[in-house]
């Protein structure tokens, strides 16, 4: 081999391995700081340690609020796949005039600043005098993550070839058996990578959250923003590292439950 | 097991019609009669109303006036699960999350047949198209040609009294296509099924068919058998479409069709006269492109059997050929 195609390789790694530091430097991080004993956030670690985990772990005000976190993380995962699956058959399938329109409607709530969205439902509830219910919330976070699902589940039905569904009717299926026999099964595994990102953006979520909370009533991300005005430790860390692992392991369980590459070309 | 169909169907199409959003007629009072048992083609080219006349057969599109009658019952109105039909397509339309014997369960296990019939069925199905040993695959790491055989198993497993082919063999290459053509035919004479076949393959509908409906713009130019579609074209249309064709012009519009392998050549001073242009060896034949002193130009297919006077470039040649074989052609 010549020397160019090398060299031109090493660029390539090193590209590659750059964007990837920069990718996992923030976890790396945290997890430094979140094993690191001292009181307080310092550089280089001094030991390693479980300290802030258990104080994680042992916060009723924590587990509260991570608790609450995934109900309503779990709730806005069902609610998004449902609502955003069955506005995808509709906007791809339903010869609505204005279709396009409206699926840009659809995804609008993507494009707005999500403390916009935030602030709007405030007052939204405000004057309607409801207070600021859980529902109220999970509502908040459907909206912003009901695009996720609009979104994977419109690319695959765009590749869908209709013939076969065809198939199945010309062999005897009816409308309804044909929905369940040929197109929910190929549509699901764009739903479902939906869902993990609908999971995430309502665990993660903030500014809406921040805006539809009850005092008594926070999600993880608001409870380690008011945590963070007062105490900068290794609690927060751990929090964080927590989260991570929540994230990551919804991913993980989604993908051994359902494989979402098993069969379609995404 | 016996394989066979139910009992094959005779489908009636009574002038019937469809258009899109208004525009022109995509398909215009067609009529056709199938037989049972009887290999159908429609043949023409893209955008002639083949793939809509097919699907108003299967139900897939509704018909805007006319009747289709399938044995003697009237299905005009009847939805697509209850015709009770195979049908192969094109992109061959497998169920990519459902293993070949799965595939080819579906129609049975929708008919609520018994289990152990169904296992029974699908066996014998998939031998028939010698996929023994397939079961357990996925569509997605088969062939093309595997693929299209998992369908027409899929088609032929419930029986039909109707099979439709839509393109079935337009997406594989030439050689392949070729075998499956030959195995096709021979299945639907096995199995003594009623098929409409859909192709814009003239090559394909000839070597296949029992009769053939040549279709253009939304209407039905010619029906008869393959012989009779070559040798008798009624239309300028199907006289083009079909092979290669010396048209001579006749005065009112009329035209008089000759086939290149009908005309002998010979001495000057035969029906018209030309000087040899071009020579092509195609084998088992020469086509020689012969020009006209009026400047027209005429093919002639001469076969290489026995003895015959070497012809080059720029001979002087007489064309001529039996009365028989000049077709009239209707304006």
């Amino acid at each position: 081999m010549s020397a160019r195609p090398d060299a031109g390789h090493i660029a390539y790694l090193a590209v590659n391995g750059a964007i990837i530091t920069f990718l996992l430097a923030p976890i790396a991080i945290i997890t430094v700081f979140a094993l690191n004993p001292t009181p307080y956030i310092s550089f280089p670690p001094v030991g390693i340690s479980l300290r802030w985990f258990e104080k994680f772990f042992s916060s009723p005000e924590f587990m509260g609020a991570l608790w609450l976190s995934l109900q309503v993380a779990v709730v806005v995962l069902v609610l998004s796949m449902v609502i955003g699956g069955l506005c995808a058959l509709a906007l791809a399938r339903g010869n609505i005039p204005g279709s396009r329109v409206l699926t840009a409607f659809f995804m609008s709530p993507l494009m707005l600043p999500a403390i916009l969205t935030g602030l709007a439902l405030f007052q939204l509830y405000l004057l309607l005098d409801i207070g600021r219910p859980v529902w109220g919330l999970i509502m908040g976070h459907t909206l912003v993550a009901v695009p996720y699902v609009l979104r994977t589940t419109l690319a695959v039905l765009h590749n869908f070839d209709r013939r076969i569904e065809e198939a199945a009717a010309v062999h005897g299926a009816s409308p309804a058996r044909v929905f369940f026999e040929v197109t929910l099964p190929l549509i699901r595994p764009g739903v479902f990578a939906g869902g993990i990102f609908a999971f995430i953006v309502s665990f993660d979520q903030f500014p809406i959250s921040l805006f539809l909370v009850m005092p008594q009533g926070e999600t993880l991300p608001v409870v380690l923003f008011n945590y963070m005005k007062f105490d900068l430790d290794g609690a927060i860390a751990a929090a964080s590292m927590v989260s991570i692992l929540m994230a990551v392991s919804v991913v993980v369980i989604l993908e051994k439950v359902i494989g979402l590459k098993s069969y379609v070309k995404l | 097991m016996d394989q066979s169909a139910s009992s094959p169907a005779s489908i009636g199409l009574d002038a019937v019609s469809k258009s899109y959003d208004g525009r022109v007629r995509a398909v215009d009072a067609v009529s056709l009669d199938v037989k049972p048992g009887e290999f159908f083609s429609l043949l023409g080219p893209s955008g002639c109303g083949k793939t809509t006349t097919l699907r108003m057969i299967a139900g897939f599109e509704t018909v805007d006036t006319g009747r289709i009658r399938v044995g003697d019952r009237d299905v005009t109105d009847v939805p697509v699960h209850k015709r009770d039909m195979g049908m192969v397509f094109q992109s061959y339309a497998l169920f990519p999350h459902r293993t070949v014997a799965e595939n080819v369960a579906f129609g049975l296990r929708m008919r609520k047949v018994p289990k152990a019939e169904i296992e029974e069925r699908v066996r014998a199905a998939l031998a028939l198209v010698a996929l023994t040993g397939f079961e357990d695959r996925r569509p997605g790491q088969l062939s093309g040609g595997q693929q299209q055989r998992v369908a027409l198993a899929r088609a032929i497993v419930i029986r039909p009294p109707v099979l439709l082919c839509d393109e079935p063999l337009g997406a594989l290459d030439r050689k392949l296509r070729q075998q499956m053509q030959f195995e096709l035919k021979q299945l639907q004479k096995e199995l003594g099924v009623t098929l409409v076949f859909v192709t814009h393959d003239q090559e394909e509908a000839l070597a296949m068919s029992d009769r053939i409906a040549v279709m253009n713009a939304g209407r039905i130019e010619q029906i008869g058998t393959p012989t009779e579609i070559y040798d008798r074209p009624r239309t300028r249309f199907v006289a083009d479409f079909i092979g290669e064709i010396n048209l001579i012009e006749r005065p009112g519009g009329k035209a008089l069709a000759v086939r290149p392998e009908k005309i002998v050549l010979g001495a000057p001073g035969a029906v018209l006269d030309g000087t040899i242009d071009s020579a092509s060896f195609l084998g088992g034949q020469t086509l020689y492109r012969v020009a006209l002193s009026d400047g027209r130009q005429m093919l002639v297919k001469e076969t290489n059997a026995g003895e015959r006077p070497v012809r080059s470039v720029g001979d002087k040649v007489g064309l001529a050929w039996a009365a028989a074989d000049g077709v009239e052609l209707e304006a």
